[in-house]
């Protein structure tokens, strides 16, 4: 039953008495028992796949055939259209999209802030998307976008405006934005908790003080609320590029990268090569994995050292 | 209500009250309409809902949740569901609350290495682990099987269940522990007697939390399970719209049974899981 203080009696009063003079130390089998499995699927299912992925980008797989080919895959993958035109998709996406998402999850945490009517509701209501899963978003936005019967081109013809009705997932000029607006809706409740509760964590005293000045919405946003917060958006920006460095679910469902690449994501493309087209190679994708695995690390250290936050990242 | 409104803070002089409202009602339409919608097509036949996408129904068909259940397999990739994510997160939340306890507790060299290795992975690109992930279960057979595919999930949510617990047991008082071992409590006893009661609130975060992830996760269930009887719902959804494309009452109805779990513990846990999502993005 209790071994432990047992064995800790047992193996003298020395042991107990150091034990006793500093609790915050533990034998190396305490550790080993409380960090052994956390450690072992690490190091079995993240740490090991990771290098062998690696390793894997070196050679050519087909099957159980693996070949040595070098730096040939790396090669192969500077020439490849497809690639950049995919890492061009996912930049655009990294980069812009969270500024959509952060914004609006910052004003909808402020009409709250203000007070508006059934703000609990609200809360709850403008969060749910969240919880859906892609495959769900994304077989009502391609509902939403159905050319003959989706909402967006019904609205549009109803106001007249045929002319901009078209195929929004077909047309490679707007499938892109239209995962993009799709992908936004499912995350600005996020980015507008986490923005209300910054705003509510705010001294209140300045707030205060700021409305003693008279001073207007425009100038309080500008000059009190978004200067505070700065950390906390900075942080969902971050939060909000890291995601969409990996977007995969979403684009697969709705659009498997096409029309014509034009929604191709780095994601999508290794699955693409890896698992769906007929080539058989895993060299090749791991390679490509690699590469983006660098850059993707690479750049959340960038941003975080240019952003300057000395806040702890979540996933 | 207007008087409190008003001290509170006060609206945006551009905009008038009626102008916010009708902005934050459209908003809340765009959110929640789509879910909605979806609601009334899962109790609707498709050739009801061709003849027009948005009438509410008229006669419910609960019908077709027998049907999506029983004829579409959907049972099948619910409980396939379940057994992994329920499985998935119980390991997971035990191995993380110890490991996030030792963290935060104990003392010793290379602890801060240790987080910082457990939690970094949590920005990897998935495709960094899933090609070699799929090598290596296909290596020990686990390829195509659910126990293989509750690996990888543990191993995809421990960096964020460490990073939230490990926050969170840090600020356990100390006295707590010293107490503890006045009182003659081992290294053990203390983690299950008086780490895990306390942490209660923020281990219930984190299971919510990953179950919500787990139950969503898309990408791992489509590369590592290709037989039919082994699908999770969200692969299972994916393939009966792929083979039923225009059978858009079935489908709506298949994605109704996979969201009603997250909404059954969205309803009872929100506070908690609103708070376990904004942990940390906040400070």
């Amino acid at each position: 039953m209790t071994t432990t203080s047992m064995s800790s009696d047992a193996s003298g009063g020395a042991a107990n008495a150091s034990s006793l003079a500093d609790p915050r130390r533990a034998s190396w089998w305490v550790l080993a028992i409380f960090l052994f499995p956390a450690l072992a699927v690490y190091v079995g299912l993240t740490a090991y796949p990771a290098f062998r992925t690696f390793y894997d980008s070196f050679f050519t797989i087909e099957g159980l055939d693996a070949t040595f080919v070098g730096l040939d895959n790396y090669r192969a993958l500077m020439s490849d259209e497809t690639f950049w035109v995919s890492v061009r998709n996912t930049f655009i996406w990294s980069f812009v999209a969270p500024v959509l998402d952060v914004a609006t999850g910052l004003l909808l945490a402020l009409a709250l802030y203000a007070g508006v009517p059934f703000a609990r509701f609200l809360r709850v209501a403008w969060f749910t998307p969240v919880l859906l899963s892609y495959v769900v978003v994304a077989i009502l936005w391609t509902w939403i976008y159905n050319y003959d019967w989706g909402v967006v081109n019904l609205v549009l013809r109803a106001l007249g405006l045929d002319a901009l009705v078209t195929s929004w997932l077909g047309n490679p000029n707007t499938a892109l934005a239209a995962l993009i607006v799709t992908h936004a809706w499912k995350w600005a409740g996020f980015n507008m908790v986490v923005c209300l509760a910054a705003i509510h964590s705010l001294p209140s005293e300045v707030l205060e003080a700021s409305e003693l000045d008279n001073c207007g919405w425009g100038a309080k946003l500008r000059y009190v609320i978004v200067p505070m917060l700065r950390p906390t958006l900075l942080n969902l920006y971050i939060l909000a590029f890291i995601g969409k460095m990996k977007i995969f679910d979403l684009v697969w469902i709705m659009t498997q990268g096409g029309p014509l690449w034009a929604t191709e994501t780095v994601s999508t493309y290794v699955y693409k090569r890896a698992f769906n087209w007929n080539t058989f190679d895993l060299g090749y994708p791991s390679a490509i994995a690699s590469v983006w695995f660098v850059v993707v690390c690479g750049a959340v250290i960038i941003l975080n050292r240019l952003l300057a936050t000395r806040e702890r990242l979540e996933y | 209500m207007a008087d409190t409104l008003a001290e509170r803070a006060p609206l945006p002089r551009f905009f008038s009250r009626g102008a916010l409202a009708l902005v934050l009602g459209i908003y809340t339409f765009y959110t929640l309409g789509p879910f909605l919608w979806l609601m009334t097509m899962s109790v609707r036949t498709t050739a009801e809902i061709s003849t027009d996408h948005y009438a509410f129904p008229k006669k419910f068909h609960w019908e077709q949740f027998r049907i999506a259940w029983i004829d579409s397999d959907f049972a099948t990739y619910f409980w396939n569901s379940t057994i992994v994510v329920v499985s998935a997160v119980a390991v997971v939340t035990l191995f993380g609350a110890a490991a996030a306890h030792a963290l935060a507790r104990y003392r010793f060299r290379g602890n801060r290495a240790v987080y910082g290795i457990l939690f970094s992975s949590i920005i990897f690109p998935p495709q960094i682990t899933l090609i070699s992930l799929y090598q290596i279960l296909v290596d020990y057979n686990l390829y195509n099987s659910l126990l293989g595919l509750t690996l990888v999930y543990v191993s995809l949510q421990l960096p964020l269940t460490v990073y939230l617990l490990e926050g969170f047991f840090a600020r356990i008082p100390q006295d707590l522990f010293d107490a503890a071992k006045i009182d003659g409590y081992g290294d053990l006893e203390i983690f299950r007697r008086i780490v895990l009661p306390i942490g209660m609130p923020a281990i219930a975060t984190t299971l919510i939390l990953n179950f919500i992830q787990l139950w969503n996760e898309f990408l791992f269930a489509v590369v590592l399970i290709t037989d039919p009887d082994k699908r999770t719902l969200p692969v299972g959804i994916r393939a009966f719209m792929g083979d039923h494309f225009q059978d858009i009452g079935m489908i709506a109805t298949g994605v109704m049974i996979s969201v009603i779990p997250v909404i059954i513990v969205y309803v009872f846990f929100s506070e908690k899981l609103i708070r376990g999502m904004t942990a940390g993005a906040i400070k």
